[in-house]
């Protein structure tokens, strides 16, 4: 079998370009993530490691109310998404999977629409409906969970449906030849079986909402319904100290944990096992 | 007897692909009925209107006198072997196999004895604990078998259930499942590609093919006496001739190119262009040159070894090729490749099959 | 299994949910768009098709058509877009051939870092630009010492030293490329994953080098990709006014999200700023579609 050399010279200038890309791409971050620590108000000069910016006595995210409320908004709404989005979400995906008869073509696009539509489009449509359709619930927390749990169900569907196709029906064809009713059949093996599915979109729809911005800030209210996004765009060209860096710090440290907890969970109960039960099919 | 099935001119419709087209099958109770053919001819999807995974498109599905059709899976009294098995990856065995005794108001303790019985039916008695995914394909089969039986149904459907063997352990749970069979006394319905596994397992058979049920009977009778070519073909080596058939008082007399032969089997009242069948393992091959009737001349083209048997391809004046059986009983071959030999056709195995 | 509405049942609170708050409120922005606007600039959406008021929108459209401020901006953000594409295909495409055909067992760490900025807050991902890009900021210090700075003012894509956050084209496209490139890099790596690697072995068989083998063989197959991913980050990218202005506050840079944004969340005129919408999802809708049918196409695929 003889060596195939790449197309592009040596594999060398791939590797450099994409160690170059890798590094331009993370670099800014880290360097935002370690001001966080800075022991000093700027965010250009290090000054030293220190958590003050984290818990210190004034202007620290503990305990400077605008910075701890936009935090715990933020989380707020994160947890009210996934809560109304992820249920709404696996629903939709098993009834558009076993939708027959006509309409279920147009029921996907409409629901795929959220995903391709611009974040000011949605922004200002929702905005309008807000002001213009539905001023009794008007501008405000409510206002940004719905708007929230609107463009993230497409993703609940879209992850969960990849997994209702792997799993197919022999389940619960199986389920209903040995005596379930419907909602048994439903309740008993499939939504065992797609757990791994639901956690992974709620972990997703988790994440999503925490970095969301647009939509968010359209929706605002009056200040108590700031997040974390929008103060981060607030704040970022006055002169903010690096108690700003430590907020956008948390945020991240609590994204990447949802999703990685969320992985753990997911490998553990999608493991072997419904791998090895197809493996009747292979000899 | 219970567990009875009647198929009465089934008919299953996919838009414009007619899966089924109307058959009329008598299943009896209590015993192994196969249902054999290609693939696309009908019979797994036959099976699924049996269990009920298919609305009939018109037709009848009776059991014990009663109409089903009508009746969702989960109301038959009728199970199923999945081919892919469909284990539930989330339970253990024991969870598995006691999954449908919820729905029959048995007690906890009730339940948990049914499951350990019908664990050692399938002699899985020690695996109760395991997940599926630790299992290994015979043993997965088994699981499926006991999940299925424990139910006690009036029929088990099995589709294609050893598809996914291999060799050794199909030959091995071919035996067991007909044993199993026996002892329980309750109507499989078994579905195959297999036409020999068809043969060595059922009481019955039906030959399936385009929808349509091209023949019914036990395996002798399919086997010895095929009623169509399709069914000739598919069983086993046919060894078709062309022939003219005319009568000759009582007995039928086929032309063969100058030959002339009787056959005594199968279409002997049809007259004109006609095929003639005989099994390999009836025909006798004796030396150039003898005599007497119902003799053919012919050549050696190939010798081929099977083990228990030779098969010899023998290509006869007019053309036709045919292969006949002679059991190894350990001498050397007497008639090699190239050898000229006469074959003799009983007339009792010359079969005519109607074009 | 069931009858049909069981499974109709579920779907109800999603397609209930969508058909409110999401075709509902287009909706709204259709009517407002075609609607009046009162004495204290507050839109009165007109709701029945047949009142409609083409008035505002046919302004908008002249605005457009003669050459108003609403062309010179809808010209800017394709320039920008356009550039933030190239740059990111440029550097993109490589960086995903890498990952899919050479990254060997450093594939699932190569992988896990180009996600990565998927999950970093991309408001935080700018952050860090205007910290660095400030003038006393490390990047700032970095480029000037580095000659760059200088070259930059010369070349005239810097108006002054340390201005880099100051109404620069050359920073907002940099800054677009920034932060749509990892969104651009995961379907380029999916499509040139799938590509068979035997047939890349074939052609190199047949005699191709190992440049014409890319040529006619891997980019060809990969140009679905290619497109998906373009159209992925065209999208969004269209309607962004976040980027701007973070990096550059001045209206010498704003695109078509910023002129959006100011009619109607800054509310001078949510008329014409509907209006505006409506145009804006009309230009991006065939592009919407066309990525909608490829992804429909690629689950076909994958579902047969």
């Amino acid at each position: 079998m003889k060596r195939l050399r790449n197309p592009w010279g040596r594999p060398r200038f791939l590797v450099l370009v994409t160690g170059a890309y890798i590094l331009w791409s993370l670099i800014p971050v880290a360097l935002a993530v370690l001001f966080a620590f800075n022991d000093g108000r700027s965010r250009t000069t290090w000054q030293g490691f220190s958590t003050r910016w984290f818990t210190g006595e004034t202007g620290s995210v503990l305990h400077d109310p605008a910075l701890q409320g936009a935090l715990r908004h933020t989380l707020f709404l994160g947890v009210v998404c996934v809560l109304v989005a992820t249920p709404i979400g696996v629903a939709l995906a098993l009834g558009l999977q076993r939708w027959r008869g006509p309409g279920g073509g147009t029921i996907n696009t409409v629901m795929l629409l959220p995903l391709v539509t611009p974040e000011i489009v949605m922004g200002v449509a929702l905005l309008l409906l807000f002001l213009q359709v539905l001023p009794g619930i008007g501008l405000g927390s409510s206002a940004q969970a719905i708007g929230q749990v609107t463009f993230t169900i497409s993703y609940v569907v879209v992850i969960v449906r990849g997994r209702l196709v792997s799993i197919g029906r022999d389940y619960e064809e199986a389920a209903a030849d040995l005596g379930a009713p419907p909602h048994d059949q439903l309740i008993r093996v499939l939504l065992p079986l797609l757990a791994p599915a639901i956690i992974a979109s709620a972990a997703v729809v988790f994440a999503i909402s925490l970095d969301d911005f647009v939509v968010t800030q359209y929706l605002s209210g009056d200040a108590s319904t700031t997040t974390v996004s929008m103060l981060l765009y607030s704040s970022a060209r006055a002169a903010p100290t690096p108690a700003l860096n430590a907020l956008a710090t948390i945020a991240l440290l609590i994204t990447l944990a949802t999703l990685g907890l969320a992985y753990l969970v997911y490998r553990r109960f999608a493991s072997g096992s419904d791998a090895n039960a197809m493996a009747g099919l292979e000899v | 007897m219970q567990g009875e099935i009647r198929l009465e001119e089934l008919t299953k419709r996919f838009g414009e692909v007619v899966a089924v087209d109307g058959i009329d099958l008598q299943m009896p109770g209590g015993e192994f009925f196969t249902m054999v053919g290609p693939s696309g001819c009908g019979k797994t999807t036959t099976l699924r209107m049996i269990a009920g995974f298919e609305r009939p498109t018109s037709g009848r599905i009776v059991l014990d006198d009663v109409d089903v059709g009508q009746v969702p899976p989960h109301r038959r009294s009728v199970n199923t072997v999945f081919q892919s098995y469909a284990l539930f990856p989330h339970l253990d065995v024991a969870g598995n196999v006691g999954f449908g005794l919820k729905y029959k108001r048995l007690t906890k303790e009730e339940q948990r004895r049914k499951v350990g019985e019908a664990l050692s039916l399938v002699r899985l008695g020690d695996l109760a604990k395991r997940k599926p995914g630790q299992l290994s394909g015979g043993q997965q089969q088994r699981v499926a078998l006991a999940r299925a039986l424990v139910l006690t149904p009036r029929v088990l459907l099995l589709d294609e259930p050893l598809g996914a063997l291999d060799a050794r352990l199909r030959k091995d749970l071919q035996v067991e499942l007909k044993a199993l069979q026996a002892e329980l006394g309750i109507t499989f319905v078994f579905v195959t590609h297999d036409q020999e596994e068809a043969l060595t397992m059922s009481d019955r058979v039906a030959v399936m093919s385009g929808g349509r049920v091209e023949q019914a009977g036990t395996p002798r009778e399919i086997y010895e006496e095929p009623a169509t070519l399709f069914v000739a073909d598919f069983l086993g080596v046919s060894n078709l001739i062309g022939a003219r058939a005319s009568a000759d008082g009582e007995t039928c007399v086929l032309r063969v190119g100058e030959r002339t032969l009787l056959a005594a089997a199968g279409a002997t009242d049809a007259r004109g262009e006609v095929k003639a069948m005989i099994r390999p393992e009836r025909i006798a091959v004796e030396p150039q040159g003898a005599l007497g009737d119902n003799r053919v001349p012919g050549m050696v083209e190939r010798a081929v070894y099977i083990g228990s048997a030779h098969e010899l391809h023998v290509r006869l004046v007019g053309g036709d090729l045919l292969r006949a059986t002679i059991r190894n009983d350990g001498s050397a071959l007497a008639y090699e490749e190239g050898t000229p030999v006469t074959l003799y056709l009983p007339p009792d195995a010359l079969r005519v099959l109607k074009p | 299994m069931g009858s049909r509405w069981t499974w109709r049942l579920l779907a109800l609170p999603g397609v209930a949910w969508l058909t409110v708050f999401f075709l509902l409120a287009f909706y709204a922005v259709v009517a407002v768009a075609f609607g009046n606007q009162n004495t204290l600039s507050e839109p009165v959406p007109f709701w029945n098709p047949l009142d409609w008021n083409v008035g505002y929108m046919l302004a908008t459209l002249e605005n457009i058509w003669q050459g108003g401020p609403f062309l010179t901006v809808f010209v800017r953000t394709f320039v920008f877009v356009t550039l933030a594409l190239s740059l990111s295909l440029l550097i993109g495409y490589p960086v995903a051939y890498f990952a899919a055909r050479h990254a060997g067992r450093f594939r699932g760490l190569v992988l896990l870092l180009l996600i990565l900025p998927f999950w970093i807050n991309y408001l935080m991902r700018m952050l860090a630009w205007i910290n660095l890009l400030s003038p006393d900021g490390l990047g700032t210090r970095a480029l000037s010492s580095l000659g760059i700075e200088r070259l930059f003012i010369s070349a005239d894509l810097l108006a002054a030293k340390g201005g880099w956050l100051e109404g620069q084209p050359f920073t907002v496209i940099m800054a677009l490329t920034y932060g749509y490139l990892p969104y651009l890099i995961l379907p380029l790596y999916a499509s040139l994953d799938r590509i068979d690697q035997r047939q890349i072995e074939a052609a190199r068989d047949l005699g191709a080098s190992p440049a014409s083998a890319f040529l006619r063989v891997t980019l060809p197959l990969s140009r679905p990709g290619i497109l998906a991913g373009m159209v992925l980050i065209a999208l969004p990218m269209f309607g962004d006014y976040y980027t701007p202005d973070l990096v550059s506050s001045s209206t010498k840079t704003s695109m078509i999200g910023n002129q959006i944004d100011q009619l109607t969340r800054q509310g001078s005129s949510k008329v014409v700023g509907a209006s505006l919408t409506l145009l804006l999802a009309a230009v991006l809708l065939g592009l919407m579609f066309y990525y909608l049918r490829s992804t429909r196409r690629a689950d076909d695929r994958a579902e047969a």
